[in-house]
C-alpha cells in the first residue's frame, strides 16, 4: 500500500497549492490532538513520533511535488498509516494495546482521512492543552511541552526560548512524558469539579509562554515574539471555547494583547531599548490594542478579579494614553497598589509601583518608595532596579549618584538592547558631568 | 536547440531536514516550489516529481535476486528529479546552483540526456 498518494494529472501543476501561514507550526497541534484522541496518551511517544515522520514526508513529497490541494487530510492520513504500521508490526511497546490499535485501524482505513470540522478541531486543540498543564507537571515543564506538540516547536527552538542546552530540555521533556504515563494522565478535559484550578493551571502556563518571550529580546528577538504570539494563540483557542471563556482567559488574553501592540516600538534603529516614554505611539499596533480592550471589558463580567485584570488594566492606562502625559498614572498607582497587596513579598511589582509613584508625586518620592521595599537585597542583582535608581537621580539633578547607579545597572544587564540603552545614558550624563 | 537535461535530488532523506524548524520546513517547501514554477512557465522545466522513498533492486540473471534499495546510504539515493529543456551544461548547472535546497544539504547531480528515447520522439520544443 503506498503511503505517499500519487499525484494525479488534474492535481497538477504546483502553484496552486499554497501553505497557510506558519502551516508546519500550527499543524504540530492539530495533528498531535487529532492522532492522542484516537490512540489515546499510552501512544504518546508513537504519535510524537507519527507527526515528526508526517512533516517530514511533506517536506520532502511537496517540496519535489508540488502542495496537495488539502495539506491537512494529506498530513493526517500519512500520520495514521505509520502508526497503524507500527502497531501491526508490534514493533513499540505502545503496541500491546491491540485492542486498540486494531480497533482504530479498523476505522482509519475504512474512513477516508479527514481532517476535521473547526469545532473537532478547537476541541482536540484544548484537550491537549489541558493535558499539556495537568498538574502532575511543573508549570515550567508544562510550557516546554506545549511548545512541543501544540506549537511545533523543536528542540533547538525550546532550547533557545528558555536559555538551556537542548540535552536539558529534552530530559525535561522525557522526564515528563514518563511522569504523565506513570500518573495514568488521560487526553481530556478535567471533570467539572476540577476545572477551576486546572483552567488557573493553563493560563499560568499561556503567562509563563508571554513572559519568556516578552523579556526584552534576551537572545533570538524573532523567536521571542513567536513565543508571545504563540501564547496569544492559545488564550485565543482558550477563551473561543466555553470552557475557557471565563474573565481571567479574557483578562490575560487583554494583557497579553496591548503588551503585544508595543512591541514594534521596543527597540529602536540601532537596537537600543527604547523606554515607555521614548516609544513613537503612532506605531502602536491599533487592532491588537482594540482587541486588548474588547478582551478587557469582557473581563470584567463578574466579580472575578485576577492579577492578569491588574496588569492589563495598568496595560490598558499606556495604550490608551495619547501621549506619555496624558497618562493616567492614579488609577495606575491604584493597579500596583492592589497587586502588592496581593504579593506583598514581589519585589518586581514594589519596583514598578515606585515607577508609577515617581511620575505621580515626582523622582524623590519614587526614590522613597524603593527604599521602603523590604529585603532590597533580592534585587541588587537586577540591572532594573539600578537602572532606576539612575534616572530618578538624574531627574533631580544628581548627576553623580546617577552615573554610580547607571554604571551598575550596565554591569548587570545581561541582553544587548538593555546594554545600549544604558551605555547612551551614561553617556549623556558624562557629557554633562566631564569628572564622571 | 534546447536539449534535455535531468536534475537528480540527493541528500533529501528525513536526517536531511530533521533539525530544521517549523519556519524553516515552510520556507524550504515554498522557495522549492516557487523555484520549479519559475522554471515551468518560463518553458525550461518539463517535468519533476519526488520519488517514493521504498524501493527494490532486481539484479542477478533471471532477476533472482531482489533487494531493498537503493543504497545503504540513503544521502545517496536520488529522492526527486526535474527534467530540463535548455541550451547547455552550463545553463542547466546555473538553475541547479539557484536551487534553494542547496543550504540545507540537497546535493544535485546534473546529467545531460540523450535526445531519443524508445517513443521515437526526439525530446524537445513541440
Amino acid at each position: 500500500m503506498p503511503i505517499l498518494p500519487q499525484r494525479t494529472d488534474d492535481e497538477a501543476p504546483a502553484d496552486e497549492g499554497t501553505l497557510v501561514e506558519n502551516f508546519f507550526r500550527h499543524e504540530s497541534g492539530r495533528l498531535h490532538g487529532a492522532l492522542l484522541r484516537r490512540f489515546g496518551m499510552g501512544n504518546l511517544t508513537l504519535v510524537e513520533d507519527a507527526v515528526q515522520e508526517a512533516m517530514l514526508r511533506a517536506l520532502r513529497s511537496w517540496a519535489m511535488g508540488g502542495v496537495p490541494p488539502n495539506p491537512s487530510a494529506w498530513i493526517s492520513r500519512v500520520a495514521i498509516n505509520y502508526i497503524n504500521e507500527a502497531l501491526r508490526r508490534g514493533a513499540t511497546a505502545a503496541a500491546k494495546q491491540t485492542a486498540v490499535g486494531v480497533h482504530w485501524e479498523t476505522e482509519a482505513t475504512s474512513a477516508p482521512a479527514q481532517s476535521g470540522t473547526t469545532e473537532e478541531i478547537n476541541d482536540d486543540m484544548l484537550r491537549l492543552l489541558f493535558t499539556c498543564c495537568h498538574p502532575v507537571i511543573s508549570t515550567d515543564a508544562q510550557a516546554a511541552l506545549a511548545l512541543k506538540v501544540l506549537c511545533g516547536f523543536n528542540l533547538a527552538e525550546i532550547a533557545r526560548a528558555f536559555l538551556a542546552s537542548e540535552a536539558a530540555i529534552e530530559k525535561q521533556l522525557t522526564r515528563t512524558k514518563a511522569r504523565l504515563r506513570a500518573a495514568g494522565v488521560p487526553f481530556g478535559l478535567p471533570a467539572d469539579a476540577n476545572l477551576g484550578p486546572r483552567l488557573d493551571g493553563v493560563l499560568a502556563t499561556i503567562y509563563l509562554l508571554f513572559n519568556e518571550g516578552y523579556k526584552a529580546s534576551e537572545g533570538d528577538q524573532l523567536l521571542r515574539e513567536e513565543l508571545c504570539v504563540e501564547a496569544i494563540r492559545l488564550a485565543s483557542l482558550l477563551v473561543a471555547h466555553p470552557l475557557g471563556d471565563t474573565p481571567a482567559t479574557h483578562a490575560l488574553l487583554a494583557l497579553m494583547l496591548l503588551h503585544r501592540a508595543r512591541f514594534p516600538t521596543r527597540i529602536d534603529a540601532h537596537g537600543a531599548l527604547l523606554r515607555l516614554a521614548d516609544q513613537d505611539r503612532t506605531a502602536w499596533d491599533q487592532p491588537s490594542i482594540d482587541r486588548g480592550l474588547v478582551h478587557l471589558a469582557q473581563a470584567a463580567a463578574g466579580p472575578d478579579l485576577t492579577d492578569y485584570h491588574l496588569q492589563a488594566g495598568i496595560a490598558a492606562c499606556h495604550c490608551t494614553a495619547p501621549d506619555v502625559g496624558a497618562t493616567d498614572w492614579s488609577r495606575i498607582l491604584a493597579h500596583y497598589d492592589e497587586l502588592l497587596r496581593r504579593k506583598p513579598s514581589s519585589p518586581v511589582v514594589a519596583l514598578n509601583r515606585a515607577v508609577a509613584v515617581a511620575n505621580l508625586h515626582g523622582p524623590q518620592a519614587g526614590l522613597d518608595a524603593i527604599a521602603a521595599i523590604p529585603d532590597p537585597a533580592r534585587l541588587e542583582t537586577q540591572h532594573l532596579i539600578h537602572a532606576v535608581v539612575g534616572e530618578f537621580h538624574q531627574q533631580l539633578g544628581h548627576h553623580r549618584e546617577a552615573a554610580i547607579s547607571f554604571r551598575r545597572a550596565l554591569a548587570l544587564a545581561r541582553v544587548g538592547p538593555e546594554q545600549l540603552h544604558l551605555a547612551r545614558c551614561l553617556e549623556r550624563l558624562e557629557a554633562a558631568l566631564p569628572l564622571g | 536547440m534546447p536539449q534535455p537535461y535531468l536534475l537528480l535530488f540527493r541528500n533529501t532523506g528525513p536526517e536531511t531536514h530533521a533539525h530544521l524548524s517549523a519556519a524553516e520546513r515552510q520556507q524550504l517547501v515554498e522557495r522549492w516550489n516557487a523555484w520549479f514554477v519559475g522554471l515551468r512557465d518560463a518553458g525550461l522545466a518539463t517535468d519533476g516529481r519526488p520519488l517514493e522513498l521504498t524501493s527494490r533492486i532486481v539484479a542477478g540473471p533471471g532477476g533472482k535476486r531482489v533487494t531493498d534499495g537503493p543504497f545503504p546510504e540513503s544521502h545517496e539515493a536520488v529522492g526527486g528529479y526535474v527534467m530540463l529543456q535548455v541550451a547547455d551544461l552550463d545553463e542547466a548547472t546555473a538553475i541547479a546552483q539557484r536551487h534553494p535546497g542547496l543550504a540545507y544539504g540537497l546535493v544535485i547531480e546534473v546529467r545531460p540526456m540523450d535526445v531519443t528515447c524508445h517513443l521515437g520522439v526526439v525530446t524537445g520544443p513541440a
